[in-house]
């Protein structure tokens, strides 16, 4: 994942944006596509999914927990295949936030996963849902993972706001009904686009 | 036929890595930390280790060292494969005596490629 990436623990990057919620009376932090973030501060993280999908990583007994933010770059791609573009790039998006996690503390056999997104929000070029193909893999890798999936809520039609509090592990999802949701669409067609031309594979340094 | 020993927490690296290295010829022994990583370091003589770096038990690094003070590993190439991309850490590899550096995620293309290069 080329884009940004962020945690509480580095360096004064400005995302993701940050403010204080009022109506949950602490600090706050919007996770975009393509971002993820991890805490150990009593906050909410706040994204809203159309095909996106999020995993809600928290490990209770560290007291950490963090949120990804994304989709697969191509869903029409062989879904068997193992080293797929998709696939390596869906990994990354994952063994981020899990490294993250983990430099704060956190032990891989202690964690425990919320899943959320995948909905039939994005049109493909095909039949298959870009939603489902990225349901499917969060699904998937964390199963792969041993990482145990304590929540879920996937697929349908609507786009979902969610706020996750790691401290809790305790997760709000509002279903988005309006008919007319252009910033969602617009937004996860940006990142889908963007998506397109991202080259997943990074620098190979052999050293003298 | 060529053994290279691949040490990562994730099973889905360890898998992807697998698929690539073995059906290009290579033979493939899998450790899930470095701990592990070093017991089979002993007791199979690997030509080439790739190692990730955030690691329970033992990290990348810390691996690296250890191996380095083995004779039978003294000069056997040994990857960082990590989605660390911090100069400071590269250094810290390089001074472990680490052969070089990929950043996560892998290209399969750029993988082989660089296997090729430094293989013996």
């Amino acid at each position: 994942m080329s884009g940004p990436g962020n945690s509480e623990n580095k360096r004064g990057e400005n995302y993701p944006v940050r403010y204080f919620d009022r109506h949950f009376g602490i600090e706050a932090a919007k996770i975009l596509p393509g971002e993820y973030f991890a805490t150990d501060k009593n906050m909410v993280l706040v994204t809203v999914l159309g095909s996106c999908v999020t995993a809600c990583l928290r490990d209770p007994r560290a007291g950490v927990g963090g949120m990804n933010h994304f989709m697969l770059p191509r869903s029409e791609q062989d879904p068997t295949n193992p080293i797929s573009m998709s696939a390596r790039y869906g990994t990354f998006a994952m063994e981020i936030l899990i490294n993250q996690l983990q430099k704060m503390g956190a032990r891989r056999e202690n964690m425990e996963a919320k899943v959320f997104g995948g909905g039939n929000v994005l049109r493909g070029f095909t039949a298959n849902s870009i939603g489902e193909a990225n349901a499917n893999f969060v699904t998937e890798y964390l199963h792969n993972e041993r990482i145990k999936i304590v929540a879920e809520d996937l697929l349908g039609v609507h786009p979902r706001k969610l706020y996750f509090f790691p401290a809790t592990g305790r997760v709000l999802v509002k279903k988005i009904k309006e008919l007319h949701n252009h910033t969602i669409v617009e937004r996860e067609s940006e990142y889908n686009l963007r998506l397109r031309n991202v080259v997943v594979g990074g620098d190979v340094e052999i050293f003298k | 036929m060529k053994t290279i020993l691949t040490v990562d927490d994730s099973p889905s690296i360890r898998q992807m890595l697998a698929y690539v290295l073995s059906s290009n010829g290579y033979h493939v022994i899998e450790a899930g930390d470095g701990e592990e990583g070093l017991l089979l370091a002993k007791e199979h003589q690997a030509d080439l280790i790739l190692t990730d770096q955030n690691m329970p038990k033992m990290d990348g690094i810390a691996l690296i060292k250890a191996l380095r003070g083995l004779p039978a590993y003294r000069h056997v190439p040994i990857m960082m494969l990590t989605t660390e991309s911090s100069p400071a850490l590269k250094q810290q590899g390089r001074e472990a005596g680490a052969t070089g550096w990929m950043v996560k995620p892998f290209d399969p293309e750029k993988l082989l490629e660089m296997l090729k290069k430094i293989l013996p």
